[in-house]
């Protein structure tokens, strides 16, 4: 496989899987928008917080109230991190690979981008239709897990496209995560009730297996029990990591390329740092430094997988 | 209104051929389509107009116009009534095509050799020497089975009495196939059932005709050679094309740069390192091909690439250097050729052209400029062309002057009215020019034509120009078997 193709298909599944985070964490936000007097204290800025980098901090005028901020998230090409951006990217790296996706994922990939880029979009994000919109987009991004997982060959690619979407699925958890328990400053002793961390929950698709799974005990530690060790959910640390060992494991084994055994030694870190930690562990190093530096370690690791597979330009 | 009343209001132009009708006769290849289509009410034909939309862009076939600094993306105009062709018509076609193909690939060995037709005196050596392209570059490479254009499109028009002239050779990267398949697939989804009664001959074995014809070109008998495309990117305007082909043949696409040069080897850079590329269909021009013999400015192509194919471990389709036989000059010798290298008489004549270095024709073509087309022998797509009927007087004197001072640089043809069919246009049928450009493929097995090929039409009232870039469309083309 071209190293070009394989880059491309690493990165169009991080924009998707990104797209597809944020989409969930703007409708669960906007619906608990409208629930007043919750013990959320709510706000867009912190929605903008997880998927906004911008040096100086993000304008009050953006985020000042909910028609704002949409259009902020969605529909503002000034922000590089909108979702407009996110999917022009995803299409220019599928444009750029047509002939290795399927006919399906083009067109699927495609279809979203031209709703994002429909002369009307602004208008609708500011009308009473803004959240049918945001369902709309949710929807085809569940579709597009569905498009590619009935449609794209499995092999090498199908590995490329998995780490992508894995590594960004971990690094999108932690940040979602970090954010919602900087607001009882990362105090997990302090006890706070299921409206508190619903928000948190719903973000991550994962408030009824939450409630399935944990029936007593205190919610915070439950919580983050639940995003960081619990095997059976989709988007805790855990179960990402796993999948991108397994996927950077077959990608080893068919290449067998120079740096790959440092590759594997240094995921291999990673990997041990969440598998062989423990509540208490968390509590003694602070769970921020503990986020922040697995989210810094895995940086460090796609860069080096960047380095070995994509490195053609 | 139904499609009956539209069939009425259908009003050809005086002293055109018009591929539907002949003294309001319905031809007999359009009776099944008359039919089937007068038929169906107004509404319905406006559904499929507009079903045909979508489908294109849904498939992101498409291209960006820029306005307002937001890029908005059209489809390529389709037209939904077919151009048909009757199975005689085509037959005749495609002897003339294969024969034209034939002289021209000898022409291009020879030229770029024992260059015997000069000597001979058939064509004047200073008509080849001033035409830019001819590459020197490439003199003495041999090629794999003496092919050299492997994939052409050569542009025909049908004159007022119903003769197909041919117009241009396009020998080095003509694009549109992609539109013609495309095309078909379309009218399958909005016609389906007139498709199925109108005996239609099949064009979609294309890309694996294609793809036989690339395999057939590696360097050594490999039994499973690596033939890839190779693109300039997804800013070029035919990249879509591009992609399509790539995906219907199952070759890689690739960019100039994902291949390197090595030892006189050419490898595409894969996540397993190194891997030979034996044959390249290349989309990009003689020019970008290799900065370190063609333009140095380039950034699409690959440096060593020429040498390479200069020691046989690459093969590259259509053959570096075949402009000049494409060259709008050197096309009035294209009879001339013929009868020179096979001996046979021309079976599809050229247009009438007048090379403008020849002081008599000059003054001839002076006399009679309302009449005719002046051309620039190196620019295609419908730019640097004036029309003699159309033209201001100022850009008359401006041509002319422009002429004097560089002959070489010109042509002048007859302005032929070309042959019409009917189009759904604003809720009407009205009659609009169009041209035929069928695709050929020829490999050490002979040359294969798909049936049909592109119909390109002028959709502005009048206009003679089918160009894409210049407000042309297109439509299916069907040969039917009568």
């Amino acid at each position: 496989m071209l190293s070009r193709i394989a880059d491309s298909l690493f990165w169009l599944n991080r924009y998707m899987e990104r797209s597809d985070c944020m989409m969930r964490v703007i409708r669960t936000n906007y619906i608990l928008s409208f629930d007043l007097g919750n013990t959320n204290n709510f706000s867009w800025r912190d929605v903008a917080n997880i998927f906004c980098y911008t040096s100086g901090g993000i304008a009050e005028e953006k985020v000042k109230d909910t028609s704002a901020a949409l259009n902020f998230l969605i529909a503002d090409t000034k922000n590089l991190s909108s979702l407009k951006i996110m999917i022009t990217r995803a299409r220019e790296n599928a444009r750029g690979m047509q002939d290795n996706i399927t006919k399906e994922v083009w067109e699927h990939v495609n279809a979203i981008y031209h709703i994002v880029n429909a002369p009307d979009l602004e208008k609708k994000l500011a009308s009473s239709r803004s959240l049918e919109l945001i369902d709309t987009l949710n929807h085809h991004n569940i579709l597009y897990y569905g498009v590619t997982d009935s449609t794209m060959p499995r092999g090498q690619g199908w590995s490329f496209m998995n780490l992508g979407k894995f590594i960004e699925r971990c690094l999108l958890t932690i940040d979602t995560s970090y954010n919602h328990f900087t607001k009882i400053d990362h105090q997990l002793d302090k006890a706070q009730d299921i409206l508190f961390w619903k928000n948190l929950l719903l973000s991550l698709s994962g408030y009824e297996l939450y409630l399935k799974t944990y029936t007593r005990g205190q919610h915070t530690i439950n919580v983050l029990d639940h995003v960081i060790f619990n095997k059976n959910f989709p988007r805790s640390l855990i179960y990402c990591l796993q999948r991108v060992s397994r996927y950077l494991q077959e990608v080893i084994e068919e290449t067998k390329m120079e740096g790959s055994e440092s590759l594997q030694k240094s995921f291999g870190r990673i990997c041990s740092k969440v598998e062989f930690a423990d509540m208490s562990m968390i509590r003694n190093m602070g769970l921020p430094q503990f986020l922040l530096s697995l989210r810094h370690d895995l940086a460090e690791f796609s860069n080096q997988l960047t380095r070995i597979y994509f490195s053609y330009a | 209104m139904t499609g009956h009343q539209l069939f009425d209001q259908y009003k050809t132009y005086s002293g055109t051929w018009d591929e539907m009708c002949t003294d309001n006769k319905i031809r007999p290849q359009y009776r099944q389509v008359f039919n089937d289509i007068s038929q169906l009410p107004e509404e319905l034909l406006y559904q499929k107009d507009k079903l045909a939309g979508e489908l294109f862009m849904n498939q992101g076939i498409t291209f960006t116009v820029y306005s307002d600094d937001a890029g908005i993306e059209r489809i390529f105009p389709f037209d939904i009534i077919p151009r048909i062709l009757t199975n005689k018509e085509w037959d005749h076609i495609q002897q003339g095509i294969t024969q034209r193909l034939r002289a021209l690939n000898s022409f291009l060995k020879d030229i770029y050799s024992a260059q015997q037709i000069i000597k001979d005196k058939i064509i004047p050596a200073s008509l080849i020497a001033s035409c830019p392209h001819y590459t020197r570059e490439v003199f003495g490479i041999r090629v794999p089975h003496d092919l050299y254009v492997h994939i052409s499109g050569i542009d025909l028009i049908r004159s007022q009495d119903g003769t197909f002239y041919i117009l241009e050779d396009n020998l080095r990267t003509p694009s549109g196939v992609s539109y013609m398949l495309e095309n078909r697939e379309v009218t399958k989804k909005i016609f389906p059932g007139m498709l199925a009664d109108s005996r239609v001959r099949m064009i979609n074995n294309y890309p694996l005709l294609l793809q036989e014809i690339l395999a057939s070109l590696a360097p050594q008998q490999l039994s499973n050679p690596t033939v890839v495309l190779l693109t300039p990117g997804v800013f070029n305007s035919a990249y879509f094309e591009h992609t399509f082909l790539s995906r219907q043949m199952g070759i890689p696409l690739v960019e100039g740069r994902d291949l390197l040069v090595d030892n006189h080897k050419v490898y595409m850079k894969t996540t397993t390192g190194l891997q030979q590329v034996h044959v390249i269909y290349r989309r990009i021009d003689d020019d970008y091909l290799d900065p370190l013999v063609f333009r140095p400015d380039s950034a699409l192509g690959i440096p060593g690439l020429m040498g390479a194919y200069r020691k046989g471990n690459v093969a590259i389709a259509n053959a570096v250097g075949n402009g000049v036989a494409d060259d709008k000059a050197v096309y009035a010798y294209v009879p001339a050729m013929i009868k020179y290298y096979l001996n046979e008489e021309t079976i599809l004549p050229n247009v009438p052209t007048y090379g403008l270095e020849n002081v008599e024709a000059k003054e001839y073509v002076f006399q009679n400029i309302e009449n005719m087309v002046i051309k620039r022998t190196n620019q295609s797509g419908g730019y640097g062309m004036v029309m003699g009927n159309k033209a201001t007087e100022k850009e008359l004197t401006e041509v002319k002057k422009a002429i004097n001072e560089m002959p070489r640089e010109f042509i002048a043809q007859p302005i032929i009215k070309l042959s019409t069919v009917p189009c759904f246009i604003d809720g009407k049928l009205q009659p609009r020019h169009v041209d035929l450009r069928p695709y050929a493929l020829c490999g050490p097995n002979g040359i294969k034509i798909v049936p049909g090929g592109l119909t390109r039409v002028a959709l502005r009232e009048g206009s003679l120009v089918v160009n894409s870039s210049q407000g042309g469309g297109s439509k299916d083309t069907w040969v039917v078997d009568l």
